[in-house]
């Protein structure tokens, strides 16, 4: 018991959603908090940044990535492996944004979101703002595109979810995942073409 | 399906093969082109991307625009996420613990989601809200669309009416006290706030899983019995969110806030920054830039006053900046790791380390949390080594029994009132 905590401390420290395996997910489908804890460490900064996107708002996000954990735990004895987790745990993810989204019925505005990226702080003070002032102007302009074209892109540069992937989160086909993505990029290209020649 | 993103091109290529184009270019490529940066072509169709967009500029410039769009998006950023968001899991498990676990049996489910008890359920349903309204109506509680305001002194005023002895505080609607009036707010059944003269707040919320309130100016000294994220105050430069507990907030006229904790925590917060105020601590928080480094109001004159020049100095490459930092690490005593803990993000480069080497000279940091680590703020290991420090920030209880009492009174008074944390 206690090798297993300590397993578990060890997995915290270290997680991401690598770490996330089929012993995890049984210990918590068996009520392990421990478990769930090093689950909740792995994926949390993703579900919240993609609730942040879709929503707009820090606090709404944080209410909705609280539900959303709190679903995942206690449904996820539901979960039989028929697919893979992390398509399991979007399904739910965007379903649950999607739901708040039609609770407030408006479209909130995109706050100013801090980034994670910790490496950042290494580089010179003026390299930093750059890409700061590149990032917010990116998460502006999805933030204006439809949640048609808007949940893709999360899914593959949040996530990091291949089209296949994808296409079982949103229950489409790999195809329309494509156009998707296409029509987003362009979208962007568009919107911020201002911006050529300073993204590498 | 590698198939199917080639047949939907067919399309297109039909009506432009229609028009008498060339063959190459009855098979252009730029509904594949994202597909293609993405690498999710098979090799053969990759190929015929690669060869396509060699010989047609039309298709070239699309790809470039996709290319180029798929550049920006890469930029995004993962947001992390606020620490407290694992207490507020922690507090909806333990009381949907027992619910969930029985919902997770297929059996239960399957029963009740058998054809033949739709029709009943849906109207046992029916008869319940039925019953619900009926009840909610006959109550005298539900006819309350705001809390109770008693008078403590002069004339308080709700809008634009006077509060006598007591008066109701609608949703939307604003208190204002005078030079010589006080007044108390009964938060729903959680908590009282006395309001100090004045002051001026408006009732933003209130509903079972969220009260708020915004403190436009003044000061206002709240005691909540709650769970915690329950009950928050809006600044014009941070939102208060009580963590169970007691305290004074009080802001200016130019939007600055003072809060200082008397029981339990608070923690503060604008966008990115937080700042978790334990009791006999207080935070200074500034428009636009949110809360300041928490300190002990115990710590020496000299030591808050370089505190606020660190907080307030832009120009950390500045003497006065370095020598206000330096003068903040010296006069650190063990209780003041609140504040160089809180320090750790808010610097940078070598002045996060010379942090970090008083932090650890005070208190050793715990096994697995290195040097590096906490250089790279490392949540995890910052976490680890929080949990430590925390019961040397408390006069009465060790770190342990400080959290089993918060939950174990969280869980007493949501059983008691009905609550539940915020969800």
């Amino acid at each position: 018991m206690l090798e297993q905590t300590a397993i578990y401390a060890e997995q915290r420290v270290q997680s991401s959603p690598d770490s996330i395996d089929a012993g995890v997910i049984r210990a918590c489908q068996q009520g392990d908090r421990e478990a769930f804890r090093v689950l909740f460490e792995a994926y949390r900064d993703r579900v919240f940044s993609i609730a942040c996107y879709s929503l707009g708002d820090k606090t709404a996000a944080a209410d909705v990535t609280q539900q959303i954990f709190v679903k995942l735990f206690t449904r996820i004895g539901q979960f039989r492996g028929d697919s893979e987790f992390t398509t399991w745990l979007y399904r739910l993810v965007i379903n649950s944004c999607l739901d708040e989204r039609r609770r407030q019925s408006r479209f909130l505005p995109v706050e100013e979101f801090a980034p994670m990226n910790k490496s950042v702080h290494r580089e010179p003070p003026e390299t930093r703002y750059e890409r700061r002032e590149i990032a917010g102007s990116v998460r502006e302009a999805i933030g204006g595109l439809k949640p048609k074209m808007r949940l893709p892109i999360l899914l593959k540069y949040i996530e990091g979810l291949s089209y296949e992937e994808i296409a079982s989160v949103l229950g489409c086909s790999k195809g329309t995942v494509a156009s998707r993505l296409n029509r987003a990029h362009k979208a962007l290209a568009k919107k911020l073409g201002h911006l050529r020649g300073e993204v590498a | 399906m590698r198939e199917g993103l080639a047949a939907k091109e067919a399309l297109p290529d039909g009506r432009a093969s229609d028009t008498g184009r060339s063959k190459m270019f009855a098979k252009h490529v730029s509904s594949l082109t994202s597909a293609y940066c993405h690498d999710e072509l098979s090799p053969a169709e990759s190929r015929r991307v690669a060869e396509h967009l060699i010989g047609c500029p039309r298709c070239r410039v699309e790809f470039e625009e996709v290319r180029f769009g798929a550049r920006l998006a890469a930029q995004l950023p993962v947001i992390e996420a606020p620490d407290s968001l694992w207490r507020g899991v922690e507090i909806a498990l333990d009381r949907n613990g027992r619910r969930a676990l029985a919902g997770q049996r297929p059996r239960a489910i399957s029963f009740f989601m058998q054809p033949r008890f739709a029709l009943a359920s849906l109207v046992l349903v029916a008869l319940v809200i039925a019953f619900a309204a009926f009840w909610l109506r006959q109550s005298p509680r539900s006819t309350v669309a705001g809390w109770n305001v008693a008078r403590l002194d002069g004339a308080p005023r709700i809008g634009a009416a006077l509060v006598n002895d007591k008066g109701t505080l609608g949703v939307g609607q604003w208190l204002e006290t005078d030079t010589n009036s006080r007044a108390q707010i009964r938060v729903s059944d959680i908590g009282q706030v006395e309001i100090d003269p004045n002051t001026r707040v408006r009732l933003v919320e209130t509903k079972p899983t969220e009260h708020r309130l915004e403190l436009a100016e003044g000061r206002l000294s709240a005691r909540i019995s709650a769970p915690p994220k329950l009950f928050f105050v809006d600044t014009p430069s941070g939102v208060a969110e009580d963590l169970g507990c007691a305290y004074t907030l009080e802001v200016d006229k130019a939007g600055n806030s003072l809060l200082r904790v008397t029981t339990g925590w608070v923690s503060l917060q604008l966008k990115d920054r937080e700042s978790v105020v334990p009791a006999g601590a207080a935070c200074a928080t500034r428009p636009g830039i949110g809360p300041g480094t928490p300190y002990f109001e115990d710590a020496s004159e000299t030591f808050r006053a370089a505190l606020t020049q660190v907080d307030s100095d832009h120009d950390s490459s500045g003497q006065t900046y370095m020598t206000s930092l330096k003068i903040v690490l010296a006069n650190a005593r063990v209780r003041d790791t609140l504040t160089l803990w809180n320090l750790l993000p808010r610097v940078s480069g070598s002045d996060r380390a010379l942090v970090y080497d008083r932090l650890a000279a005070l208190v050793p940091p715990p096994p697995g949390v290195t040097r590096e680590g906490v250089l790279k703020l490392n949540q995890q290991m910052l976490d680890a080594w929080k949990e430590q420090l925390e019961y040397r920030w408390s006069d009465r209880l060790s770190s342990g029994l400080l959290k089993t009492w918060r939950r174990t009174s969280a869980n007493a008074l949501g059983k008691l009132n009905g609550l539940e944390g915020k969800k």
